[in-house]
């Protein structure tokens, strides 16, 4: 299993001289399966333009026909690449995108054919050459054929958002973006006037108890790529409820689970290179004793599992 | 045999084609949009405008049991689902049931007054959690006596709506005659409000237990063994919140002496009424409150 970052930023792209190390890009993650050849994609951020690219570059030519994308979920930054993703112009192309299902009116597809109505881009998913298939995925655990395995788990993020683990040849990779610990939401002073201890205790109940199972979710993967957009010092002063982690949390849990190399992503648009750079060496240094190998991602950088 | 074969077919399709597109109660969507549009929301707030609405507590249970697969056991706690799915996931799925509410406009002015088919259901749901304290349940099953009185009746809601003009026939006639409801509903309409509850149940994945609530409230013995707890203190709760004369879902009411009969029976002997009842008459007045509701029918008067 191969993994290259095609786009590593949250949010919203931000090119620029000061994010040019890292990239600017949001999130696209393209995993190669070998024996036999398989693709998958992970999220259509910016970051999927680049990669249609090479595709039709590289890829097209040796029998391309297919293309299986896997939406975390449909927040813009996730999606906004898709109407540039070259490879649905291809006639004979079919794309099969998969996503979390809403449960309600707004399926997978409206959402994102919602995206191609004419007042917001100008061809219309009719007029896409490709095939597009969508596949409604929920929690629970897939064989892709292949050899390749494919758990997935719930967020915590403010939209239905899937973690994905891909298993194959004894090798794991588990995305888990956008996403936050489990709060408990509700009171847990009895001054407060909203106090009720039987939801107090259930809240906490049931907050640890999907912390653990997102744990369990990732625990032992080679590679795990982690949503980290905020400092502890940011996401505790305002930023908590925003569906996003801490890094300094994320790299302790990671280590406690076994995880063998952590990628941080998801950055702050806000992020500068320098700032990465000070933070890997305050909280990325390799030292006696750490299991799990955390690094900051960037655009373009390739992990053979 | 499938309960819902009997029925006539083409009811059976609208009634689905309505579930699925289920609103609110009219009486919470006020503020249902107040709480909805507000960024500085509390849990609690929103915790407690889903609870006092059977459509809206509904829906939030379809969702959690719908996205979580890996579920032991059907979710039938709103605290849990909330977190599980968080809050601005909720929000926005109450905040649709609402807008369909709106949409829908005041036209069930024919048949089930809201108000009172809302007071009735808060009243089941709070005398069914006394209910099951009164018998010592376990704290942590409490919340699920509550859902499934508060549920237990959401049948009527498609029936009353599809089915204007002769739904408001049997509700008169039920007035008038002391009939029971669900029996006229099925001469009439081919299917009763219980049936189409545990379709409601079936298609929103409430789960067995509160299926069973919503399809054998009116006869606890056909719930399977292992819910008949719930379902036959959801049955006592409904008797009790109807002859209290505490709102109205269209039912005749037992009277005192059949209350107490049925309170015996049930192994509720001792159940002091008037304190229950002064408990209902408190919650409703706070559930008032908390919806911003103008005084309408007063709360502690009699039958309907």
């Amino acid at each position: 299993m191969k993994v290259t970052f095609r786009g590593v930023r949250g949010s919203i792209p931000c090119p620029g001289p000061e994010t040019v190390r890292y990239g600017g890009n949001t999130t696209c993650l393209e995993v190669r399966f070998t024996k036999p050849d398989r693709l998958v994609i992970i999220d259509a951020g910016s970051g999927i333009r680049a990669l249609g690219n090479h595709l039709m570059r590289h890829d097209l030519a040796r029998g391309l026909r297919q293309v299986d994308l896997f939406l975390t979920h449909t927040h813009w930054d996730h999606i906004l690449g898709l109407p540039f993703f070259v490879p649905m112009y291809v006639p004979g192309m079919t794309i099969r995108i998969h996503g979390p299902a809403t449960f309600e009116d707004d399926s997978l597809e409206k959402v994102i054919r919602g995206q191609f109505e004419y007042k917001y881009f100008p061809v219309r998913v009719e007029e896409l050459a490709c095939t597009i298939r969508y596949v409604e995925l929920g929690e629970g655990v897939l064989d892709l054929g292949d050899g390749i395995r494919l758990c997935t788990k719930y967020l915590n993020h403010p939209v239905g958002c899937l973690g994905y683990r891909f298993e194959h040849q004894g090798k794991s990779l588990a995305t888990v973006f956008d996403t936050e610990p489990f709060q408990n939401l509700f009171a847990l002073d009895p001054s407060d006037p909203d106090f009720d201890p039987a939801i107090a205790r259930e809240g906490e109940q049931a907050a640890a108890e999907q912390n653990r199972l997102v744990e369990r979710f990732y625990a032992g993967a080679d590679l795990v790529v982690h949503d980290a957009q905020y400092t502890l010092e940011e996401y505790l002063t305002n930023r908590i409820g925003w569906g996003h982690s801490a890094m300094e949390e994320v790299i302790e849990a990671a280590g406690q689970n076994q995880v063998q190399n952590l990628a941080l992503s998801h950055h702050d648009p806000d992020r500068t290179d320098a700032q990465l750079d000070a933070l890997a060496a305050m909280l990325c240094t390799p030292g006696a004793g750490k299991a799990t190998n955390a690094f900051f991602a960037r655009e373009g950088m390739e992990i053979e599992l | 045999m499938d309960e819902s074969s009997q029925a006539d077919e083409a009811a059976v399709r609208r009634i689905e084609g309505y579930i699925s597109k289920m609103p609110s109660l009219s009486v919470t969507v006020t503020r249902v949009l107040e709480i909805c549009n507000s960024p500085a929301t509390s849990a609690h707030d929103l915790n407690r405008v889903i609870s006092l609405d059977p459509v809206l507590m509904g829906r939030v249970l379809r969702l959690i049991n719908s996205a979580y697969y890996g579920l032991r056991d059907k979710v039938a706690s709103l605290p849990r689902a909330m977190i599980m799915l968080g809050m601005n996931t909720v929000k926005n799925l109450v905040l649709s049931s609402a807008v369909l509410t709106a949409m829908a406009g005041k036209k069930q002015a024919q048949g089930l007054c809201m108000e009172r088919f809302w007071l009735h259901c808060l009243c089941t749901g709070v005398t069914a959690k006394w209910l099951a304290r009164a018998k010592d349940a376990p704290r942590e099953r409490l919340e699920d006596f509550f859902v499934g009185g508060l549920l237990h009746d959401l049948g009527k809601i498609p029936l009353n709506d599809l089915f204007p003009n002769e739904y408001q026939r049997l509700l008169a006639a039920t007035a008038r005659d002391g009939l029971s409801l669900h029996r006229l509903e099925q001469g009439t309409l081919g299917v009763d409000h219980a049936q189409v509850g545990g379709m409601i149940a079936r298609k929103w994945q409430l789960g067995r237990e509160q299926e069973d609530c919503l399809a054998h409230h009116h006869d606890p013995p056909g719930a399977g063994p292992e819910h008949a707890l719930v379902v036959s203190v959801v049955a006592l709760a409904n008797q009790l919140a109807q002859g209290f004369g505490i709102g109205n879902a269209g039912d005749s009411a037992p009277d005192a002496q059949a209350l107490r009969g049925l309170c015996e029976s049930a192994g509720y002997a001792d159940l002091d009424l008037e304190q229950l009842r002064t408990a209902l008459v408190e919650e409703v007045d706070r559930a008032r409150v908390f919806l911003q509701l103008k005084s309408g029918e007063k709360t502690g008067e009699g039958a309907p």
